[in-house]
């Protein structure tokens, strides 16, 4: 039995955060957010070591120039990334390269994997819309070099977009660029299934969850730090039970999601009887979780939690938002009730 | 990530498995069979029935051959604590001394102590109760006031235990002695081991809201325990006691899955039975329970990988605690909302027995109590796993 990341995947997670830390902190993160969407929130610094430490190369098959690894490793930069509520196209990216890697032909491998894995194409993902019809809200849609999207509105079918042209969608959560897309030029991917879709699908839901359970995770932290040294009433804030009860319940609720999140990821690369459920209880909890230690991270740090100049709204909002990507939690619910009940 | 037990832990669950299936009578595993005996039945089949077990051994499965055991990996016994929940075998009689004093013995014991209590304990000879609550002292363990007063090779014990399990059926007991007079918290108490069939001890059951006795309190007038009969050192008991309460931990939340994703089942069946499988809340309510049930299944299997590579868990057993009984709380009180205005009723119309689940349902108000409240558990995490200050 061995339930837990290895000590190589502890350390991809921890050099991804060791680089954010040092070189893509908050502050550089609150440049993004601030530059608003006429900027492509793709810092070219980030992206840069995106692509020469491998963060993009990860599932990528070691033939077309990537790390041959799973989602198991893949999952575990999705929350050091969540955790730096950071930028820019990877999870796309990664997406795109799993489905030209799953469904493409072997001309599109050749043509796109080792680009994508390299950092040198950006690649976006997206199961709402058709390529016929217009595809509404592309996570760095405006910058990618390739679309991975539903045919049409019914069709099992998925295919390559290229060269569409972007209308930039606002969104409160700034870390990352949003867009509309419609026209371009496609080209379906000949291997696309009903089956393959819905485990793209799987896939993608559990990056948004690793994403989510960094970010609750990092939200709790830094709010645990804050109440052990702010001090009201002549004492620090963290020794007040009603405080401390509420922050033992999230680290109880931090430490199931990621708990939850890396047996999903495990149970979708080996395609296992119960992954359906898997990716439904993942994203479920960590969706919720996320909710709840974002909401506290504002509330336990008392008024300026809720001020601009704080960091605290970054992860509020990209918690918001993630929490309802591939299905929040009601609707996961739902799938879990089908299942089980 | 491997999530299988070894070819060696496999051939032990085959084993193991054809062996319960031989020896469990099929009335035991009959829905409401235990409910429907008195306590004192109830106890004399368990009690019969583990002896058979420990005899075709299948008892101490993680201890040292040397003791009598199995010599058995982590995995060997949280595979045992699945199958006993699978093949629906009745609990153990004898929880608190195979669980926490065998373990303790072994680690502190002398030689005569360890010779004396674990063979016996093994073949459940012997059943130990564990007198640690008070009436003033529960979730504050350290303020007992249990009294012993040195009087030559013996202790003179005075005091008062409650919500002991077993009380009444119980041979021995290991308890928190204020051996030093005057002392103060968690100084000057001893582990004392105490004969519980003398004069000076007198158990009597606490009717439960359930119905059941299966505690009750003790009362200590005088009674005698040699001073051999400490375990650890005199006036270290707390050091013992934290000792012992650290091997709460281990590969039983995966049993407890087991237990509990079957009491989902069971309850979904009465939904569907009800025609409230189709109720969006209670879809809702059933699909979080069973997020948080898998949940309790992730997080064993990462306890069980702890425990294998030899990690101390620490303090981070509370968050199993919290896990698995605010879940199985949640669990029956969605039960009850299933039921909406019948749910105090003890038959559905078409006579479905309902008093087994109730059992279940009223039981589940204990466990965020016993073992250290959700409160207390709440506490320990905040300030010993995230580092808030007391």
């Amino acid at each position: 039995m061995f339930f837990a990341l290895t000590e190589e995947q502890q350390e991809f997670g921890a050099a991804v955060r060791d680089y954010l830390a040092e070189r893509f902190d908050l502050a550089a993160v609150r440049d993004v957010v601030e530059a608003g969407p006429g900027d492509d929130g793709n810092p070219a610094a980030l992206w840069t070591a995106a692509g020469e430490q491998g963060w993009t190369a990860v599932t990528v098959p070691e033939e077309h120039d990537g790390l041959g690894l799973g989602l198991v490793e893949a999952q575990v930069i999705a929350r050091a990334l969540g955790a730096g509520v950071a930028p820019g196209p990877w999870r796309g990216t990664v997406l795109a390269a799993d489905a030209i890697r799953l469904t493409g032909s072997d001309e599109q491998r050749a043509a796109w994997l080792p680009r994508l894995a390299a950092g040198e194409a950006v690649g976006a993902f997206t199961t709402r819309g058709s390529a016929a019809d217009g595809l509404p809200v592309v996570e760095y849609g405006a910058i990618a070099d390739v679309v991975v999207a539903p045919s049409g509105p019914d069709a099992p079918g998925l295919c390559l977009v290229t060269g569409a042209s972007a209308t930039p969608a606002g969104s409160y959560d700034g870390t990352t660029r949003l867009a509309t897309l419609a026209g371009g030029t496609t080209e379906p991917l000949p291997g696309a299934s009903a089956g393959l879709r819905r485990q793209l699908t799987d896939r993608a839901t559990v990056l948004v969850a690793a994403d989510l359970v960094g970010i609750a995770r990092e939200a709790l932290t830094r709010t645990v730090a804050y109440d052990r040294d702010r001090e009201q009433f002549g004492v620090p804030v963290g020794s007040f039970q009603a405080v401390k009860h509420a922050l033992a319940d999230l680290h109880v609720g931090v430490t199931m999601a990621a708990h939850a999140v890396l047996y999903a990821a495990h149970a979708a690369d080996t395609g296992a009887d119960d992954a359906e459920l898997a990716v439904a209880v993942a994203k479920a909890k960590a969706s919720e979780v996320a909710l709840q230690a974002t909401a506290a991270m504002i509330q336990y740090h008392g008024g300026i939690g809720y001020t601009w100049e704080h960091e605290a709204h970054f992860f509020y909002k990209r918690a918001r938002r993630l929490a309802g990507q591939y299905g929040d939690v009601a609707s996961q619910r739902e799938r879990i009730a089908a299942l089980t009940v | 990530m491997d999530l299988t037990f070894t070819a060696a832990e496999e051939e032990f669950r085959s084993e193991l498995r054809s062996w319960l299936s031989a020896h469990i009578p099929g009335e035991w595993t009959r829905p409401g069979f235990w409910e429907s005996l008195d306590d004192d039945e109830s106890f004399r089949l368990r009690r019969d029935w583990e002896r058979e077990k420990a005899d075709a051994g299948f008892a101490g499965i993680e201890w040292p051959t040397e003791y009598g055991g199995r010599g058995g990996t982590p995995g060997m016994k949280a595979i045992y604590d699945e199958e006993m929940v699978r093949a629906r075998a009745p609990r153990t009689v004898n929880p608190l001394g195979l669980a926490f004093l065998a373990p303790t013995v072994m680690a502190i014991g002398t030689d005569a102590q360890r010779k004396e209590i674990i063979g016996p304990l093994l073949r459940n000879e012997v059943i130990w109760c564990q007198g640690f609550s008070e009436p003033g002292a529960g979730s504050d363990l350290a303020a007992l006031s249990t009294k012993g007063v040195r009087d030559g090779d013996e202790f003179v014990v005075n005091g008062q235990k409650v919500w002991t399990t077993n009380a009444v059926h119980g041979d021995k007991i290991f308890t928190l002695v204020r051996t030093e007079p005057g002392s103060q918290k968690h100084r000057g108490i001893s582990m004392l081991l105490i004969d519980m069939n003398q004069p000076g001890v007198t158990a009597r059951p606490l009717k439960q809201m359930s119905g059941a006795s299966e505690f009750g309190e003790v009362f200590f007038d005088d009674a005698r325990v040699p001073v051999s009969d400490c375990l650890g050192e005199i006036g270290d008991g707390w050091r013992t006691a934290m000792l012992l309460l650290s091997f709460e931990r281990g590969a039983s939340g995966i049993s407890q899955y087991t237990e509990f994703r079957r009491q989902y089942d069971e309850i979904a069946a009465v939904a569907r039975k009800l025609g409230r499988d189709t109720d969006p809340v209670i879809r809702d309510d059933l699909a979080r329970v069973l997020t948080e049930l898998e949940c309790l299944r992730l997080h064993s299997m990462h306890v069980l990988t702890q425990v294998e590579q030899g990690r101390d868990l620490g303090f981070e057993a509370s968050m199993t605690k919290l896990q698995w009984s605010e879940t199985f709380q949640d669990l029956w009180e969605v039960y009850d909302r299933i039921l909406g205005e019948d749910a105090t009723l003890d038959a559905l119309p078409d006579g479905t027995d309902l008093r087994p689940l109730h059992a279940q349902a009223m039981w589940s108000r204990s466990v965020t109590i016993w073992g250290g409240s959700s409160q207390v558990q709440r506490t320990i995490t905040a300030e010993r796993v995230l580092g808030l200050p007391r």
